[in-house]
């Protein structure tokens, strides 16, 4: 629980796609507005077709909306 | 607080009040020497009546209270009500369940137990409804902590 080791730029790419609201984020991709603050606070790792619509809704490539950071000990 | 957010929290207060009446209730029949399976068995019933009764009364009443809170709020004379479960919804309640199924488990176990200390079987059955009021609360109470501490 907690923290999670998949962190992610949605706030920043909501930024800069016209200050884009969670609400108008989470209708586009079909999840609650809290889905997304939990995303945002990287309390909620989502699956890979979510990652993948969010990705589609700022159109760029997964790898720019998250990124994955392994533990020390490569587990 | 998310709609779910709101069904979870009316379950949990709806079955701790359950759970106190059922206390309540069972400490009168020892108190009055009544503790007989006649008077159990009809607790069984209103119990699960009152839980079956109580749950769609409240969350009909969460509902309609919660679109008047949002049209007060917003002004808005046909309210958005978020009500979709999501993916993190369904995980969440998954876990819920697991966690209640569990300690409804350990329930059984110990009202099993209470044979083993030559307990007569009404002492059993008082406390499977016991651990299945307190299963549903501890679920719901992992459910609410889940959405809070994140998952």
């Amino acid at each position: 629980m907690g923290k999670s080791r998949i962190s992610n730029n949605i706030r920043k790419l909501r930024f800069f796609h016209n200050e884009m609201t969670q609400q108008q984020l989470a209708e586009k991709v079909g999840v609650t507005r809290q889905t997304i603050i939990a995303m945002e606070q990287d309390k909620y790792s989502p699956s890979l077709e979510l990652a993948f619509r969010i990705a589609h809704v700022f159109t760029v490539p997964l790898e720019e909306v998250f990124s994955y950071e392994a533990p020390e000990d490569g587990k | 607080m998310s709609f779910q957010q709101r069904n979870i929290t009316v379950s949990l207060v709806t079955f701790i009040l359950i759970l106190g009446f059922y206390l309540l209730r069972i400490f009168q029949l020892l108190q009055s020497d009544t503790f007989t399976s006649t008077n159990i068995f009809r607790l069984w019933g209103i119990i699960i009546i009152l839980a079956i009764v109580a749950t769609i009364v409240l969350t009909i009443l969460a509902h309609i209270g919660s679109a008047i809170v949002q049209v007060i709020k917003t002004g808005d004379e046909n309210p958005k009500i978020e009500d979709i479960q999501d993916e993190r919804d369904k995980l969440i309640d998954l876990r819920g369940t697991q966690i209640t199924y569990l300690a409804s488990s350990l329930g059984v176990l110990v009202a099993m137990l209470t044979f083993v200390f030559g307990q007569p079987p009404l002492v059993m059955f008082s406390l499977l409804v016991f651990f299945g009021l307190l299963a549903q609360i501890i679920g719901d109470f992992s459910r609410l902590m889940l959405y809070r501490r994140g998952f």
